[in-house]
C-alpha cells in the first residue's frame, strides 16, 4: 500500500493544516466528529445550521468565496452546497484549534492583498468572480490560499460526518456512491467481457 | 467444523506462561494458534487496541490523513536519513499497524507465494557488490507445505498462472470475480505477449470456515473488513487460538523489553498496560512477531551489561539490511467507465518479468498488477494527471470524468540487502512511552531504481496496448516510506552472518525466537505476507517439536 499513503502523506504534509492533522489525537477525532454531527443533524432537518463557533460571519464568507473557486457550482455541487465552510470551522473549532490564529491572521494579510490590488474593495468576497479568479491565480503559493484549497478538497470528498460533503455532494461530482456492497459486473469493460463480447 | 469452545484463557498477573508472542499481525497471530494448538500456553501481548469487525470504518480521512491505527509521530516518532551521513529529520519513514491483527487486518491482499528461485538466488546470479544478497537456509521445497497451510487454514481466492512454482493443493477458493482493470489489463498484456492472470488474494470469493464472501465494498487497504471476507489473523487464527483455551491476546500492551537471567537467558518480556503502568510477564520462551521495525528495535531496546549491542546482536546485524520492496504506480485513463472503485482492488497480475535478467543490465525481477487507488480523497489528492490543475472549473470537470474511468497499473520489485540500510535507536528522540525512538536510514540501491524504473515503462506501455486514452508513469522512484520492513534479523546458518538460525531461534539466545518480516533473507518480488505466514507456520511446528523435547 505504498504508494496510496505516501500520496495521502505528501498531500497533507508541509501544510500548517495537514500537519495539526497528523499531529492530533483521537480525542480529538471524536470531539471534531460530535461538533461536526451537531450541525449535520441540524441542516438535516431542514434548520438553519447552527452558527459558526470560530469564523465571524465575513471571515466566513471570504472563506467560502474561495473554496466556491476551487470547487465552482455548475450543474453539480461546489464547495458552498456541500457546506465546506462548515467543516472548516469546525476543524478550526476542535482538531485544528492550534492552526486557528496562524489561519486568522492569513485571512488578514490575504485580505490586506484585496484591497492594496482593488481599492475600494477590502474583503475576498466583495471582488467580482473574475477578480477572485484573476487573485487565485497570483496567490497559488500563498500559504493561506493552500490552506484553503486543501481543507476545501477534504471538505468536500471527505465522510460527511467531518461536516463538509453535505449528503454526499461532493461523491456525486465524482460518481461514487457509499453503498458499500456491490456485485458483478462493477463496469462497463467487464460487463461487456461478462456478456462475452 | 463445530468447535468445543472453551472459554478463552486469562493468565493472572505474575503467571508464567510457556510462551509470550509479542505482536498479533500476520506471523503473530499465526504463531499464537499454531503454539495454542500444540497444547501450551501462549500469551499474546500486542501494543495496539482490538477492534471487531463491526468497528472498522469507511472513513478515509481518519484512516490515512489521521492514520488512527498506525504508527503516528504522536506516538511513535520516527527520525530518517536518506543514507549514511545525511541529515536526519523527523519522518515517519516505516509504516505499520497497531491493533489486534495488525498488518493483516489492513493490507491489500496481495497473496503471492515466493518461488524457488527467491530462495538462492544469490548461487543463480552470482554476488552484487556493496550488498548482502545471499541464499536463505531453506529452500522452496522445505516452504511450500506451510504456503499450503497459509491458504487453506486462512483462505485465499485464485488459481495458478503459468510462471507459478509447484504447489501440492490447489487454492482453496476461486479467484475474485473480474474488475473492468482487470480485463483492460489482460487485453493490454495479451497485445505485449505477456501472460496475465488472476490475482491470488487473501479474501474469500465465497462462504469459507463460517465467514462470509466478499461483497466488493472496495475498501481493502488501509481498512479493516467488516464482512470478515479478508483472510486477516483477527478473524482466522486468533479466534482459534483463543478456542483452545490456553491462549490470551492482550491488546494495548506495549512491550519495551525482554529480560534475560544470569545465564543469558530470556525470563519474560516488560511490557506498558494501557495506563502506561509497567509489568514484568514471566515466560519460559519469547516469540518476537513485532515487524521488520519494531522486532529489531524490541532487541536494541532490550540491552544489559550481558547484551551491551542489545540482545542477540553478536553478528551486529540486528536492525540491518533492511528492505522495503520497491513500489511504483502507474495511470491510465479509458473512455468509457470502469468503476473501479468498487469490489478488491487487484484482480489481475503478470509474472513474466519476475527473473532478473543479466541483459538489463541491472539486478532485479518484480511483478505488475492492475489496481485502482480510487478512495475519494486520495484520488483528488493525486489521481489525475501530473499536469492537470489543481483548483477551479477544469478541476472539478476533470475529477467528474476522470473519476470511473481511471485505473492504475502498479509495479511490485526487488530491494536488494543493503547494510547500510538500517533500524537503530535514535539518541534523542522518545516516544510517548518515554522509548528511544526508531532512527531509520534508507535508500534505494541504485538496482532497485532500475528495476522499478523498467517495470514502470511496460506497464504504460501496457496501458497504452489495453486503449488508454492517456497514460502516464512517476519520473521519481526512489522511496522514503517502506510499508514492507523486510530482513532486519535476517535468517541463516552461520552466527557471524544472520541473527536468526533455519528454524527462527536467535543464534545468541537459546529461548527466544523471531518470526516476522524481519527474518527475509531477500526480499522477494513485493508482496511478502504469504510468506511470512508461510514461515510462521513452519517456525511454529519446530518450536513446538523443540519445546516437547525440552529443547528450549
Amino acid at each position: 500500500m505504498s504508494d496510496l499513503s505516501r500520496r495521502a502523506f505528501l498531500a497533507a504534509a508541509g501544510t500548517g493544516i495537514g500537519a495539526a492533522w497528523l499531529a492530533a489525537r483521537p480525542e480529538d477525532v471524536a470531539g471534531a466528529h460530535a461538533h461536526a454531527d451537531a450541525a449535520r443533524r441540524a441542516s438535516e432537518r431542514g434548520e438553519a445550521p447552527p452558527p459558526l463557533e470560530v469564523l465571524t460571519p465575513e471571515q466566513a464568507a471570504d472563506v467560502e468565496a474561495v473554496a466556491a473557486q476551487v470547487i465552482p457550482t455548475d450543474d453539480l455541487p461546489g464547495a458552498r452546497e456541500a457546506h465546506v465552510i462548515h467543516y472548516v470551522d469546525s476543524s478550526l473549532a476542535t482538531w485544528a484549534a492550534d492552526q486557528r490564529q496562524p489561519f486568522l491572521e492569513s485571512l488578514d494579510r490575504f485580505n490586506a492583498t484585496v484591497a492594496r490590488r482593488h481599492p475600494g474593495r477590502s474583503r475576498f468576497a466583495e471582488l467580482t468572480s473574475e477578480q477572485q479568479v484573476r487573485l487565485l491565480r497570483a496567490s497559488e503559493r500563498d500559504w493561506f490560499f493552500r490552506q484553503v484549497r486543501t481543507m476545501t478538497v477534504i471538505g468536500m470528498f471527505a465522510n460527511p460526518s467531518w461536516g463538509g460533503n453535505f449528503e454526499g455532494a461532493g461523491w456525486r461530482v465524482l460518481g461514487f456512491e457509499p453503498r458499500y456492497v456491490w456485485q458483478p459486473p462493477f463496469g462497463e469493460y467487464d460487463a461487456d467481457a461478462q456478456r462475452g463480447s | 467444523m463445530p468447535q468445543q469452545r472453551r472459554r478463552i484463557a486469562r493468565f493472572r498477573a505474575g503467571q508464567t506462561v510457556d510462551f509470550v508472542v509479542v505482536g498479533s499481525g500476520a506471523s503473530g497471530g499465526v504463531m499464537a494458534k499454531e503454539l495454542a494448538t500444540a497444547g501450551f500456553t501462549v500469551l499474546v501481548l500486542e501494543q495496539g487496541p482490538r477492534l471487531e469487525a463491526h468497528e472498522f470504518e469507511h472513513d478515509e480521512f481518519k484512516a490515512f490523513d489521521r492514520g488512527y491505527l498506525n504508527n503516528t509521530a504522536a506516538l511513535q516518532p520516527q527520525v530518517y536519513l536518506q543514507g549514511p551521513g545525511a541529515r536526519p529529520r523527523r519522518h515517519q519513514a516505516t509504516v505499520y499497524h497497531r491493533l489486534v491483527g495488525g498488518g493483516s487486518v489492513m493490507f491489500t491482499s496481495n497473496y503471492w507465494r515466493f518461488k524457488e528461485l527467491d530462495f538462492n538466488e544469490r548461487s543463480r546470479h552470482g554476488s552484487i557488490g556493496g550488498t548482502g544478497f545471499a541464499d536463505w537456509p531453506i529452500t522452496y521445497a522445505e516452504l511450500e507445505p506451510y504456503y499450503t497451510k497459509a491458504e487453506w487454514e486462512l483462505g485465499v481466492s485464485g488459481v495458478p498462472g503459468p510462471f507459478d512454482p509447484p504447489r501440492s493443493r490447489p487454492y482453496p477458493l476461486p479467484p475474485l470475480p473480474v474488475k473492468s482493470s482487470g480485463v483492460l489489463f489482460e487485453r493490454g498484456a495479451r497485445a505485449l505477449g505477456l501472460h496475465p492472470q488472476p490475482a491470488p488474494m487473501a479474501i474469500i470469493s465465497g462462504p469459507y470456515r463460517g465467514r462470509p464472501g466478499c461483497q466488493h465494498c472496495g475498501y481493502c487497504a488501509g481498512f479493516g473488513c467488516e464482512h470478515r471476507a479478508k483472510s486477516s489473523t483477527l478473524v482466522t487464527t486468533i479466534p482459534a487460538a483463543e478456542a483452545t483455551g490456553r491462549c490470551e491476546v492482550r491488546p494495548n500492551s506495549y512491550v519495551r523489553a525482554i529480560e534475560t537471567d544470569e545465564r543469558g537467558r530470556a525470563r519474560g518480556v516488560t511490557y506498558f498496560d494501557a495506563a502506561k503502568a509497567e509489568h514484568f510477564q514471566p515466560a519460559r520462551a519469547v516469540v518476537v512477531c513485532a515487524n521488520g521495525c519494531e522486532t529489531p528495535r524490541l532487541l536494541l531496546l532490550s540491552r544489559s551489561s550481558r547484551f551491551p549491542d542489545g540482545l542477540a546482536n553478536s553478528s551486529g546485524l540486528v536492525g540491518k539490511y533492511l528492505m522495503f520492496n520497491g513500489n511504483a504506480s502507474t495511470t491510465g485513463v479509458f473512455e468509457r467507465q470502469l468503476n473501479d472503485w468498487k469490489s478488491v482492488m487487484v484482480t489481475r497480475m503478470l509474472w513474466d518479468f519476475y527473473d532478473a535478467d543479466p541483459a538489463r543490465g541491472f539486478y532485479g525481477g518484480g511483478g505488475i498488477d492492475a489496481r485502482y487507488w480510487g478512495y475519494p480523497l486520495l484520488f483528488v489528492q493525486g489521481g489525475l494527471p501530473p499536469d492537470a490543475p489543481t483548483w477551479g472549473a477544469e478541476f472539478k470537470r476533470l475529477l467528474r470524468h476522470n473519476y470511473s474511468r481511471t485505473m492504475n497499473v502498479d509495479v511490485h520489485t526487488t530491494s536488494l540487502a543493503v547494510e547500510t540500510n538500517r533500524v537503530e535507536l535514535d539518541p534523542v528522540v522518545r516516544d510517548d512511552w518515554g522509548l528511544a525512538a526508531a532512527r531509520i536510514t534508507y535508500s534505494d540501491h541504485p538496482d532497485d531504481v532500475a528495476m522499478m524504473r523498467f517495470l514502470a515503462v511496460k506497464a504504460v506501455e501496457l496501458l497504452n496496448a489495453a486503449g488508454a486514452r492517456r497514460a502516464w508513469r512517476p519520473d521519481n522512484f526512489e522511496q522514503q516510506v517502506g510499508f514492507h520492513l523486510l530482513g532486519t534479523c535476517r535468517m541463516g546458518n552461520d552466527p557471524r552472518t544472520s541473527v536468526v538460525d533455519r528454524f527462527h531461534r536467535t543464534h545468541d539466545v537459546r529461548n527466544v525466537f523471531l518470526c516476522d518480516g524481519s527474518s527475509l533473507v531477500t526480499s522477494g518480488r513485493g508482496q511478502p505476507t504469504c510468506t511470512i505466514q508461510a514461515l510462521a507456520y513452519r517456525a511454529a511446528e519446530h518450536i513446538a517439536r523443540f519445546a516437547r523435547r525440552g529443547e528450549i
